[in-house]
């Protein structure tokens, strides 16, 4: 047996070096593809944040034209966002897990990472640095050439340049192997289906080839941006819910020199030295305006009877609710020392009420959504804790048990969507309109609805005829607003829609120009595998999807009959004028007669009819 | 023996036509000027309206009609062919002018009237002749002439060129061509006191060479196998005009008694026709008795020829007389005999023995 077993601990860096493959570099094709969605979706992340109408520009350009794929391509992303200050930007493009998308909302991205990823993966192949223009601030851009140092997680600056520009925005350049012969398809595909998903982006593609692909921002409105919101109770975990314990102000602050300053300037009293006797008369006078970690401060002052000085020595080791007694280390003497509390101070209840932590209903209806003191007096009965009983002192069973509870318990609401950002009805419907030019289209938003406590938003939206070419169904997908391209076989849409029996809807199957675009909207689009590419099968989600498209579905039957009248009566129209002539003739020369019957009233009076149905049918 | 014509002449059964067609015509003129849509009742020719009625003996259509009108679109089409059909059918009428199934089926090509195949336009001559009651040969719409007749009658011809020509039909030993002048021809004059209808070329030759018009003062008429319609009303109107009777003489098999069933009765085909039956026609051979009785070489039958035994069976028509027993015996013994097989005999056996015993038979039937 070996006993000299290495235990290394490697860097977020190098853990995705070695696991490239988990984010979609498994090969030049999947990588360039990979890449290009990781630099756009940042961009129109950043500029959906910041409330900018995106216009991006992407090129590639083969570094030797002559070469035959896979060879080095130059991807260049440029957006007109906000910019990254240059202070967060080598650490932004050179280390990996460094991001601000790590609260619960909905974005396209889910931690920055890929963007981090494409640059390493072109370093890897290529060994050029990444090259990064940015200007956040309309006076100053900020040019970088950076190298990753892989084993440290750390970015390499090779080049730093300032230049004057008003222009706002991000531009971004790596080199990196790519197979374009190969993903130029999906990569037009990708860039044609966001600017459908995103209509008010304007959207330019220049290939290798030299050919431009511009889509032009087609509605001048933005959906409204997501809000960052609370967890709801279903989507808890024992660690989160510990961390969100961490997280609060209940904590005994550290009491170090910041913290000092912090109760100094509260009190006005920031200059001079002052007695305890000072501190004390002035917090009386002060007390309301006091924040909740000042106020715990000034507590322990009051039992350790300290100025500022004496705080500064002392670091408190437990305060000790059940003996009363306060146990501190003090650094003059070096020795552990410990002063009684006074139960009736007014200081008492603040510094146990802040060692306790909240009760939980108030935890409950604080930290989480959709609780109100009703429904978590209801869940505390259900999950058997007494209301009052106090979050900072339960154990860890308690603790899993309060998670289990939460998790079961059905009285909560769903989740809140005000998280989400789906499209909305009426730019997917213009978005439809114009890329797709159909005969007919329906869009519908449903409801929001949840799965494990995730909340999620379905829009759906049908096409059928016009200038639509493919014939069948042609389903476009997407998820966050990213259009999933790959791995179409075990989506859960498609699913939905090949269950679909079409001619129960009046259309024909196989050779219907039909197209239908789902969109699904959530903080955690349950993909089935990392490469974020196709949807599990939630059950919430396809209901949802279901009901989604049966909506859609009769809208089109009802076009579809009304189309169908509208065309008989054509036809009737045609065949009118096509044989009561000839009737008309056949008959006068048969019955001896020398003029032909008056017939063409009738013929005028059927036409009639028709264009009716059509107006009809352009009216709805 | 002269047998003097008691028929409406064939003039007059133009003139009737024409009448009928302008009629129509003058109808569909009139909807047209009032605003209505035109429309043809027709009678029902689907096998459930076509029955068996015993009285006229043969197959006629019930009284359910259906309605083709100019305003449902899907008939607006088929009902301007039936007009179409009508006024061409007035023109050749007048024209005198003979075409056939097939030259019809051209013809409106250069009306815009477009049938999609030559079946679709044969669908609709049989519905004009439902409506008119008129088989199609009275609007000179003849079949392809493979029939022939020989024997001692006078014919007058009717079609232009050769109105008021008179033609005996013995003087040519390969026999005549039942065409449309032989159909529209007056019949003027005879000695014979029998029609013989034989179902093949071969043995219609032999008769004629044998003299069997002499020996048996008979007319002799090839139905070429089943008997075209042209045939059928002349030997009505040879029946019905001359007063002859008519025995018929067809191949030992399923086939060859319904060839003399379809003379007698008609064909639930042409249910709605009344002028293309010989209901006192009479079918004296080759039965099913005969072929053991003559020792007759056989064939066996095939599959399809059973087949044909069972069919038969059902229909209403093969319930009696030797009919339904030679019908049984046919079923039974699986064999069928052709006519050659007289042959084996000699070539002129069927003529010296078979023929004189059978029309003696004939007259007790």
């Amino acid at each position: 047996m070996s006993s000299k077993e290495q235990f290394n601990q490697i860097s977020p860096s190098e853990f995705f070096y070695r696991n490239r493959d988990l984010a979609g570099f498994s090969n030049p094709t999947r990588s360039l593809y990979t890449a290009v969605r990781e630099f756009v979706e940042n961009s129109l992340d950043a500029c959906d944040h910041s409330g900018v109408f995106p216009n991006i520009e992407m090129t590639i350009k083969a570094v030797n034209t002559e070469k035959p794929d896979p060879k080095q391509y130059i991807l260049t992303v440029k957006d007109n966002g906000p910019g990254i200050p240059p202070k967060h930007v080598p650490l932004a493009f050179g280390t990996v897990l460094y991001g601000s998308k790590f609260g619960l909302k909905q974005a396209r991205g889910m931690f920055g990472l890929g963007a981090t990823m494409a640059i390493l993966y072109g370093q890897i192949t290529t060994n050029k640095p990444v090259k990064v223009k940015s200007n956040s601030d309309g006076k100053i851009r900020n040019d970088f050439e950076m190298l990753l140092d892989i084993q440290k997680n750390k970015p390499v600056i090779l080049k730093k340049e300032e230049k004057p520009s008003s222009e706002l925005g991000l531009s971004v350049s790596i080199c990196l192997d790519g197979d374009y012969s190969k993903a130029g398809t999906k990569i037009r595909d990708y860039v044609y289906q966001t600017s459908l998903i995103t209509p008010y982006a304007t959207i330019t593609f220049n290939d290798p080839k030299g050919e431009k692909f511009h889509h032009k921002a087609i509605i001048r409105s933005m959906p409204p941006a997501p809000t960052i919101i609370a967890p709801h109770p279903y989507g808890i975990d024992v660690e989160t819910i510990r961390r969100m314990l961490v997280d609060t102000h209940y904590q005994i602050p550290n009491v170090d020199d910041k913290m000092i300053e912090k109760v100094r300037k509260e009190l006005g009293m920031s200059k001079k030295k002052f007695s305890y006797n000072d501190i004390m008369k002035k917090t009386e006078k002060k007390w309301k305006s006091l924040t909740r970690p000042v106020r715990v401060v000034i507590a322990l002052m009051s039992f350790l009877e300290a100025d500022f000085e004496k705080l500064q020595r002392v670091r408190i080791e437990d305060v000790d609710l059940r003996n009363n007694k306060l146990v501190y280390w003090d650094y003059s003497t070096s020795q552990t020392l410990v002063s009684d509390m006074d139960v009736e101070s007014p200081y008492y209840k603040q510094l146990a009420n802040t060692v306790q932590g909240e009760s939980l209903t108030h935890f409950l209806t604080k930290r989480f959504q959709r609780v109100g003191p009703t429904s978590a007096v209801e869940f505390c009965k259900f999950a058997k804790f007494k209301p009052e009983s106090r979050v900072g002192n339960m154990t860890d069973q308690e603790l899993v048990k309060l998670s289990d509870a939460l998790q079961t318990y059905e009285g909560f609401r769903s989740p809140d969507p005000t998280c989400l950002a789906p499209l909305g009805a009426i730019p997917l419907e213009k978005g439809i309109e114009r890329r797709f030019e159909p005969d007919f289209s329906a869009v519908v938003q449903r409801t929001a609805s949840a799965y494990s406590g995730f909340p999620f938003v379905i829009e759906m939206g049908i096409a059928y005829g016009g200038n639509i070419e493919s014939r069948g169904t042609t389903v476009y997908r997407f998820a966050n607003r990213i259009p999933l391209l790959y791995d179409e076989g075990s989506d859960v849409v498609l699913k939905v829609v090949k269950d679909t029996d079409w001619n129960r809807y009046k259309v024909k199957n196989d050779s219907a120009p039909l197209i239908i675009v789902s969109h699904i909207c959530s903080t955690r689009v349950p993909y089935k595998t990392v490469g974020k590419e196709n949807v599990a099968d939630r059950p919430e989600i396809e209901k949802e999807l279901r009901l989604a498209l049966q909506f859609l579905s009769r809208k089109l039957a009802g076009y579809m009959s009304k189309k169908g009248k509208a065309e008989m009566a054509k036809k009737r129209a045609n065949l009118y004028s096509k044989y009561l002539p000839l009737i008309a003739q056949f008959c006068t020369e048969l019955s001896g007669n020398k003029k032909e019957p008056k017939y063409e009233k009738m013929i005028k009076e059927e036409t009639n009819i028709g264009e009716e149905a059509n107006i009809e049918e352009k009216t709805e | 023996m002269k047998k003097k014509q008691n028929k409406k002449p064939e003039k007059d059964k133009s003139k009737e036509l024409i009448e009928i067609l302008k009629k129509h015509g003058a109808q569909v003129y009139e909807d047209l000027e009032n605003g209505q849509f035109p429309k043809f009742s027709i009678p029902n020719r689907s096998i459930s309206n076509i029955m068996y009625d015993k009285k006229l003996r043969q197959y006629i259509l019930g009284t359910n009609t259906s309605l083709r009108s100019s305003r449902n679109t899907s008939q607006l089409r088929s009902f301007t062919q039936l007009l179409w059909l009508a006024f061409f059918a007035n023109k050749l009428t007048h024209e005198k002018k003979s075409s056939t199934l097939r030259d019809v089926y051209y013809s409106s090509q250069a009306f815009a009237v477009d049938f999609e195949d030559q079946g679709e336009s044969d669908n609709i001559i049989v519905d004009l002749e439902a409506v008119l009651s008129k088989p199609r040969e009275n609007f000179f719409v003849f079949p392809e002439e493979r029939s022939s007749i020989f024997g001692d009658l006078t014919i007058e011809y009717t079609i232009p060129g050769y109105e008021g020509k008179k033609q005996n039909l013995s003087t040519h030993p390969d026999g005549y061509a039942i065409g449309p002048s032989m159909t529209s021809a007056q019949l003027a004059d005879t000695s014979a006191e029998l029609v013989i209808a034989i179902e093949k070329g071969g043995l219609f030759t032999r008769f004629v060479e044998e003299q069997v018009d002499k020996k048996f003062k008979s007319i002799i008429i090839n139905t070429g196998g089943q008997a075209p319609r042209s045939t059928r009303t002349l030997l009505k109107r040879l029946h019905e005009e001359m007063k002859l009777p008519v025995v018929i003489l067809t191949d030992g098999d399923v086939y060859g008694e319904h060839i003399a069933m379809v003379i007698k009765s008609g064909s639930a085909n042409a249910a709605h026709l009344r002028e293309l039956t010989v209901p006192d026609a009479k079918w004296m051979g080759v039965w099913a008795t005969d072929i053991d009785k003559y020792k007759l070489p056989t064939i066996p039958m095939t599959e399809s020829d059973i087949k044909r035994c069972f069919d038969l069976q059902k229909d209403p028509r093969y319930q009696e007389g030797i009919w339904k027993k030679e019908l049984e015996v046919f079923t039974k013994i699986k064999k069928k005999a052709e006519l050659e097989a007289f042959s084996k005999y000699g070539l002129t056996n069927i003529t010296d023995k078979y023929l004189p015993e059978k029309l003696e038979l004939a007259k007790s039937l």
